[in-house]
């Protein structure tokens, strides 16, 4: 039987290999492959993420946490898609037009995946039209970033376009703050990977 | 090209050094120090005042608006040679490039004025490392002589200016070599290499400081490091403490040695968990303080009294907000001002947002509440 804290400690000191051993052992064993994900990574990922909210934790824990968690999810990815798992929801996410920064969106995407919601990553620079190929695709949110004062600005015009869409838009990014957000009419905001995590929380598993 | 300032300096009846070196150790002066740190590539061709005037960079500005001199000399202390800029690929709107440090960046085409898209880096494993330093990483490399007498030429003894040694970057370039998300995975991949790496960046700061100390006199060292961002920092806090802060320890000391007990670090972001290693190792200055991805510079004023000083720390969001968000900014620094071991300035490049006439009051302001009573 696996030891689920065996393989959050694994993933939270970034030990790949270790939470690869541990899962295949749990797979030759047949045991039931969501709780790996239920009872082990993801509470790993969302303590980490707490971790970095407290500060007690910084960007290379985050990072390694979930290079070890991607290392154990690829291996039992392919089960999972035959399991029917379904999905905590759907968030489509990229930095906005003119701006070529992706460090703030990519550590929010990682954090999102560890906490077990599915990611349409938009990339880099994305106008409306992005976002809107991210909707079709099925996203409930669309999470916006941006490092730039000059940038940020096109965050109202991604809000004012998906306003009346059934679509909530969330922002985030170096110059952004709550003001900026509510000024704006976002859905919400945040200022840190985590916080975009319990924001989508409060959204879709309400 | 001759730049005739557009208003008069602040009248003082200090030298900008005197009054530089007194200000940054909580001694009286005539006035506060004036300077900023400089304008975005685009305010050049966006702001009116710059383009009616011809005025074409940073260096330019500072003479255009008639602020207190400041000067920095710095050695060859890092990658030498760099690698070869190139063109790899051309997007619709984008270039993708591998530059001196050997990233492979992405950029945009029209020029606008921006960190880049990272994509890979040209070091990543020991074997990487071991070749290119060897390479590029040589002590004894005939380019890393410094020219003293030339420097001593261009900043003699009697300048009325302070003038700081550059002390480099001991994990900052390190970032920039191997990528944000690349130095995070070397701290558990590879420790012996990137605690070699700070070796290496220490080593060759130490030769140039060996080369000038004590041939010219400096007023205050300086140095960059860029490790840290709203979150907090890129490294890990042991890695800070036990590997990066020694290394301080040691260009520290060299520095006390001649007499120099100014050192600031340009690192933007939250600093606040490395500020106690900072001012352990002797680093007690923090510029541009960016306010919004840390806090109010009174805060870690108030919270390291008498050891932290500060210069920066005039949120740029402020200046962008217009003349009331201005005012309100600059008389919550006012007492801070007033105690010494701050220069107010905006807390980076000023972005082309902020309207140039908010600019220039904000100017206007500034020498009225910290000029010459």
């Amino acid at each position: 039987m696996t030891d689920f804290i065996a393989l959050q400690t694994a993933i939270i000191k970034g030990k790949r290999d270790d939470v690869k051993a541990i899962v295949n052992a749990a797979l030759e064993a047949k045991e039931d492959i969501n709780a790996l994900l239920d009872k082990g990574m993801i509470p790993a990922m969302r303590e980490i993420g707490e971790r970095f909210s407290r500060n007690e934790a910084y960007v290379p824990e985050l990072l390694i946490a979930a290079r070890a968690m991607q290392a154990g999810l690829a291996i039992i990815e392919p089960e999972l898609a035959k399991s029917g798992r379904k999905s905590l929801g759907k968030i489509a996410i990229g930095t906005v037009k003119g701006d070529l920064h992706d460090i703030g969106k990519n550590l929010v995407a990682i954090m999102l995946k560890g906490a077990g919601y599915d990611v349409i990553d938009l990339g880099v620079n994305c106008d409306i039209a992005k976002f809107e190929d991210g909707v079709k695709q099925g996203a409930q949110i669309i999470a916006c970033s941006s490092l730039l004062t000059t940038t940020m600005a096109y965050m109202k015009d991604i809000v004012t376009h998906f306003k009346d869409q059934g679509v909530k838009v969330i922002i985030g990014g170096a110059p952004v703050t709550k003001a900026f957000a509510e000024e704006i009419g976002a859905n919400g905001f945040s200022d840190d990977a985590n916080g975009a995590v319990k924001l989508v929380d409060g959204f879709l598993k309400a | 090209m001759t730049v005739t300032p557009c208003r008069n300096k602040w009248p003082g009846t200090l030298s900008d050094r005197e009054r530089f070196t007194r200000q940054m150790h909580w001694q009286s002066v005539d006035r506060c120090f004036n300077m900023e740190f400089g304008y975005w590539n685009e305010n050049f061709s966006m702001w009116d005042i710059f383009v009616d005037n011809g005025i074409k960079n940073n260096a330019e500005a500072d003479v255009f608006f008639n602020f207190d001199r400041i000067a920095n000399v710095g050695g060859n202390i890092w990658m030498s040679p760099g690698f070869t800029p190139k063109v790899i690929e051309e997007r619709p709107n984008s270039l993708i490039k591998l530059d001196a440090s050997g990233l492979i960046v992405e950029v945009p085409k029209d020029g606008h004025d921006t960190i880049p898209h990272y994509l890979g880096a040209s070091i990543v494993t020991p074997e990487d490392w071991k070749r290119e330093k060897e390479l590029r990483f040589r002590r004894d490399d005939p380019a890393r002589k410094v020219d003293v007498a030339a420097i001593r030429a261009r900043h003699p003894a009697t300048r009325d200016y302070p003038l700081g040694v550059y002390c480099g970057s001991m994990i900052g370039r390190i970032r920039d070599m191997l990528t944000f998300e690349g130095i995070a995975y070397a701290l558990y991949d590879y420790p012996d290499m990137l605690e070699d790496m700070v070796e290496t960046a220490c080593a060759l700061v130490e030769d140039y400081l060996d080369q000038v100390l004590g041939h010219i006199d400096f007023d205050y060292a300086s140095g960059w490091e860029d490790i840290c961002f709203k979150s907090g920092p890129i490294i890990t806090l042991d890695f800070f403490n036990q590997v990066v802060v020694p290394r301080y320890r040691r260009i520290g000391k060299k520095l006390h040695q001649h007499g120099i007990d100014l050192w600031y670090t340009d690192c933007d972001g939250d600093v606040r968990p490395l500020l106690p290693g900072f001012l352990d190792a002797g680093i007690n200055c923090l510029f541009p303080f960016e306010v919004n991805s840390c806090c109010h510079a009174g805060e870690l004023l108030d919270l390291y009294a008498g050891q932290l000083r500060i210069m920066g720390g005039v949120d740029k969001m402020a200046l962008g907000q217009g003349p009331n968000a201005i005012r309100a900014y600059l008389d919550s620094l006012a007492p801070y001002v007033a105690r010494g071991g701050y220069i107010p300035f905006c807390d980076h490049r000023c972005p082309p947002n902020v309207k140039p006439a908010d600019y220039l009051f904000y100017l206007d302001l500034k020498e009225k509440m910290f000029g010459m009573k």
